[in-house]
């Protein structure tokens, strides 16, 4: 969910109960800095005195957990925004404990038990802006935020439905590449799949590569349709799955199966459960495919094989060429070479 | 030289008994590794690829009191309590190959290896150990225990968690890196590569390798938003291995061990030349927060972007090559 509502409209005060239905409504016509309002939270105003920003949070700087705690509320942005003012971050020895440490006595209480929330549930952010304390001296939480460590899935008792990073709920796509991985460990395969508005699908390899790939193709000018990944050594039918899902789509213009050159996953049987996708679907644009690693040799003849049975259209590159350097052949093929 | 992994180097396999961890001793014994043990809780008494098995990590030091490294390979949920046993016994050198452990675990992990002191091969603590050297240790609550004050050396050192491995190429290997013939793609030489992605460290010693540069230790970090050690740990430690003369990192928006690594620089504690290539800039154009396979690889705000990166390490001096296939002449050109 977007930060920074307030300032986008997002947040509105009303002073008599009938205007709230038109409120209301107005809210739901409305783009909050991208998103699309779904839901609306109507609460009490609270008139108060004293305004804080809270978080728990991990900080790649101390290797560990931090408590972010100031003067602020719905000014800051969020715990990450560096132009935050009045806000400190106290790193917590997290074989200790938080008891409490650096904030006022009357937030003591409500510090700690966001503290609780935050370990127990393992989460990555626990944020309370603002937190705020009224006339009476009694304290509230106005708004919070958090998230959740997705790897910690199997020892959290409470499932929670998947967050809308898009500002929409996720494509049938998404939910079906997700499915992949699901009770089968061997190897990554669609955990990670985006639709994107672009025409090229795009079946990429590693963690790292995959975006380096992505990069490159961005640059040249090329469209992806999606984004996905796969690694650490899947099994053929995984990619078979992962295929068929990523050329689903209508209205492809090109097929990119690109990777670097891998460590250990098998090139062979990944790249022929991408071509048992391939024979389901039957696809008639171009396919640039290049991959290096174990195996590849073996997968090249099978593919050029393929090719001929089957009249892919095939494009087929190894580690000699340069791994990016295919995102322009793709581009080129793909909408036509532009650039000549 | 090389680093972290030399001819001294004596593995302990932790999670032997599973797929990676049998596939990886395999694939190190090949290479020349010196793999003296194995634990796995309950499966004592085996024995996988010729290496002995045993129920605890004190065991297996009892029979194989050599033993200076340990590779983690068992499943993420399994993971914390196989890596404090590796610290309790004051391993070393620690490498993670598991994905997916939980922040929290790995925050904890971390915490408790920096302020672990191990003993120098004189049988000692260094001097600066003095009143820290329980791991228990830490300074009054609501401050982190002062590992600063423990030189890098002397405390037990993580690599990882999702690290594919290090390899000293002609020396040894220790994880996934390479895989079963590592001989193909890693060539031994005076260049040291770190980088957050596996895949991206194998693209990188190829392409060196092609252009008749070799390495020296190749060291996949992980690409995660905790890691045991970052650019600026290992960089260290490159400075002072005589056979590493230039440095290449692969580095990712988020998080902010680029800029660590452009800061230590800029402090005149590495002075070896620097090519970086740094990735992510698609990863921007996705809305704040959206996950991908690396965990680090997330933006909130301006805090760890391309540009923030690029900006830090140019400044240091760093080289930024526009693609990966440029490092090898970035690397010659003086």
């Amino acid at each position: 969910m977007s930060g920074y509502r307030a300032g986008a409209g997002g947040i509105i005060k009303i002073a008599e109960i009938k205007d709230l239905r038109l409120k209301i409504k107005e809210l739901f016509k409305k783009t909050i800095n991208n998103e699309k309002v779904e839901r609306v939270l109507v609460e009490e105003a609270i008139e108060y005195e004293k305004e804080y920003y809270l978080s728990f949070s991990y900080s790649t700087e101390t290797r560990g957990l931090v408590l972010t705690f100031g003067k602020g509320g719905s000014r800051v942005g969020s715990h990450f925004d560096e132009a935050a003012k009045n806000i400190d971050v106290y790193p917590i020895d997290i074989l200790e404990g938080f008891n409490g440490e650096n904030v006022p006595d009357e937030l003591k209480e409500i510090a700690i038990k966001l503290w609780e929330v935050f370990t127990k549930y393992d989460c990555e952010l626990a944020e309370i802006n603002p937190l705020v304390v009224d006339k009476q001296g009694k304290v509230w939480a106005l708004d919070a935020k958090v998230i959740l460590d997705d790897d910690a899935d199997f020892r959290r008792d409470v499932k929670f439905p998947q967050r809308n990073l898009f500002g929409r709920p996720p494509t049938k796509r998404e939910i079906e590449a997700r499915k992949i991985d699901e009770g089968d460990h061997r190897g990554t395969t669609g955990s990670v799949y985006w639709d994107l508005p672009g025409d090229i699908a795009v079946i990429a390899a590693g963690g790292g590569g995959s975006i380096v790939n992505m990069d490159a193709l961005l640059a040249y000018g090329g469209k992806p349709a999606n984004y996905t990944e796969h690694s650490g050594n899947p099994p053929r039918e995984k990619l078979k799955k992962l295929t068929k899902i990523v050329l689903s789509k209508p209205g492809l213009k090109g097929c990119w199966f690109v990777g670097g050159t891998a460590n250990f996953t098998d090139i062979y049987e990944t790249l022929m459960g991408f071509v048992d996708g391939l024979r389901e679907i039957k696809p008639k644009y171009p396919i640039v495919i290049r991959r290096g690693g174990p195996r590849d040799k073996e997968a090249f003849e099978m593919l050029k094989e393929v090719a001929k049975k089957e009249s892919f259209d095939f494009h087929i590159y190894g580690r000699e060429t340069p791994m990016t350097s295919t995102a322009k052949i793709m581009k080129e093929l793909a909408y036509g070479n532009t650039d000549n | 030289m090389a680093i972290l992994i030399t001819d001294k180097t004596k593995v302990l396999i932790q999670g032997i008994t599973g797929k990676e961890g049998s596939k990886a001793t395999l694939q190190m014994k090949n290479y020349g590794t010196k793999v003296l043990a194995g634990v796995t809780p309950g499966k004592g008494g085996q024995e996988v690829h010729g290496v002995p098995v045993y129920n605890a990590i004190a065991e297996a030091l009892e029979n194989h009191p050599g033993i200076n490294t340990s590779f983690v390979a068992v499943p993420n949920f399994a993971a914390y309590g196989a890596i404090e046993e590796a610290i309790k016994n004051k391993i070393p050198l620690i490498n993670i190959l598991t994905e997916h452990i939980p922040i929290q675990d790995t925050a904890k992990a971390i915490a408790m290896a920096r302020s672990t002191v191990i003993l120098n091969p004189k049988g000692e603590g260094s001097p600066t150990n003095v009143g820290i050297s329980n791991p228990s240790a830490s300074l009054r609550a609501g401050k982190l225990r002062d590992s600063s004050l423990i030189a890098q050396n002397d405390r037990v050192r993580i690599v990882g968690p999702s690290s594919i491995g290090i390899i000293s190429p002609g020396i040894g290997k220790v994880g996934s890196i390479g895989g079963d013939d590592p001989r193909g793609v890693y060539s031994k030489g005076s260049v040291g590569v770190i980088s957050k992605s596996g895949g991206m460290a194998s693209e990188i010693s190829w392409i060196l390798t092609k252009n008749g540069l070799g390495q020296s230790t190749v060291i996949g970090i992980g690409g995660g938003i905790l890691v045991g050690s970052g650019f600026a740990d290992l960089m260290e430690d490159f400075e002072k291995d005589p056979q590493t003369k230039a440095l290449v990192l692969f580095g990712e928006i988020g998080g902010t061990y680029e800029e660590e690594a452009a800061d230590f620089i800029k402090s005149g504690k590495f002075t070896k030349k620097v090519v970086a290539f740094i990735s992510g800039l698609f990863a921007e154009t996705l809305p704040q927060g959206t996950k991908l396979g690396h965990a680090g690889a997330i933006i909130y705000g301006e805090k760890g972007s391309y540009k923030s990166k690029i900006k830090s390490l140019e400044e240091a001096g760093v080289i930024i090559a526009k693609t990966p296939d440029e490092i090898p002449d970035l690397l010659k050109v003086i």
